[in-house]
């Protein structure tokens, strides 16, 4: 008897939880394959290392861009080679349930659910991030009161007001934090002359990246290919140039923010100010975005304890509960 | 012949009990139920395992 799933099918990373058993696989959302013959070479973390360092043959991909499945066939490969890591076969049909962004579009949902059932599913339901990630962090969200939760993600942004187990108001955006490393890539190509890859620069991010100014911020050196000569190149990288090259990106995740809080109904608005808003979702780690979302709402801030972790878990509890709470599920409210 | 007539006997009595099933009438409490084992199910003593699990996955990964 196969047991249940929950996945959390992101863009960046892939995590899975199985029934009874918790989180039994958090890998990168990476396939690498041989480019003549179309077989799969690694997944995981073994193919994210290969990622700008490939012979021609190989290409190492992220199957799913801005939350959405970019190329369906591989990314159902990728969901049939995770499913049997933890133990699924052609004799063993779990029934699971798949965590996706809000604002994916029918066409893309039956991607989603057909991927997974062609991946050895027996039955596979869809739960919108924002929601799953409210109840994996922990949130009174069975009590008539507003909880406000961020979830940034790689590639989208989603806010979302949650009240007596329901979605009361919903924002999302196709930005997150892949698209700071896109924006770090393009900003030292542009002043400094020089190319890096996308690990370098997510990197970089991690180094010295920041929404606001913090205290004791340190320089980073960064290797790339020099445009006009073709040769290696090092230079040097400020917090503050990378304050301003993310800052686009950083400030369209936070009108998303405020869009949501717009939407709010006042009797939950209220309650914000007093029990502030969570932020999960491993973009929501980038240093100094809670101050400046604090500063630009005047909510109060809170991270998440499991930040990376919230939205599996609040998809693990809907299998532990799927008959309770299967009216939660996408298609069963359409 | 006997056997014919206990098959045909069975299906219709399995047609009117499925026919019924298909007409009954939802209970007036029905609705407030079903709402009220969703949040039972989202309340914090409910989710306790899951964040107990999650808490000891943390502790072992350390």
């Amino acid at each position: 008897m196969a047991r249940d799933l929950a996945i959390d099918l992101g863009t960046a990373n892939t995590l899975v939880y199985m029934k009874g058993k918790g989180i039994v696989l958090n890998e990168p959302s990476v396939i690498a394959l041989n480019r003549q013959t179309g077989e799969v070479l690694a997944t995981g973390r073994e193919a994210w290392q290969m990622i700008g360092r490939t012979p021609g043959y190989i290409v190492a991909v992220r199957p799913l861009r801005g939350g959405a499945i970019t190329d369906f066939e591989i990314t159902e490969r990728m969901i049939r080679l995770l499913l049997q890591r933890v133990g699924v076969s052609r004799f063993t049909r779990p029934k699971v349930v798949i965590c996706v962004p809000s604002a994916i579009t029918e066409v893309e949902r039956r991607a989603v659910t057909d991927a997974a059932r062609r991946a050895g599913a027996a039955d596979a339901q869809l739960i919108e991030q924002p929601m799953a990630a409210a109840i994996g962090a922990d949130l009174p969200i069975d009590e008539p009161v507003g909880n406000m939760v961020i979830d940034i993600g790689g590639g989208t942004s989603e806010t979302a007001v949650i009240s007596l187990g329901g979605i009361v108001a919903l924002e999302a955006v196709r930005v997150g934090s892949f698209d700071i490393d896109a924006a770090i890539q393009s900003y030292v190509r542009r002043e400094h002359g020089i190319a890096v890859g996308e690990r370098t620069a997510e990197e970089v991010k991690v180094a010295i990246g920041s929404a606001e100014p913090m205290e004791h911020e340190n320089q980073a050196e960064v290797r790339g290919r020099d445009l006009m000569t073709g040769l290696p190149k090092t230079v040097i990288l400020t917090p503050e140039e990378i304050r301003f090259a993310i800052d686009d990106v950083v400030s369209s995740i936070i009108a998303s923010v405020v869009r949501c809080l717009a939407k709010a109904p006042p009797e939950l608005a209220q309650d914000f100010l007093v029990r502030g808003m969570f932020l999960v979702g491993g973009g929501g780690l980038l240093h100094g975005l809670a101050q400046r979302i604090e500063r630009e709402t005047q909510v109060p801030v809170k991270m998440s304890n499991v930040p990376l972790e919230a939205v599996v878990l609040g998809a693990g509890h809907c299998i532990e509960h799927y008959d309770a709470l299967k009216s939660m599920f996408m298609g069963a409210r359409r | 012949m006997p056997f014919v007539i206990a098959i045909v006997v069975i299906a219709i009595v399995a047609a009117v009990v499925i026919m019924a099933r298909g007409h009954r009438r939802p209970r007036q409490d029905e609705g407030m139920q079903s709402f009220r084992r969703h949040i039972d199910a989202l309340s914090p003593e409910a989710r306790r395992e899951v964040i107990d699990r999650a808490r000891k996955h943390d502790e072992d990964r350390n």
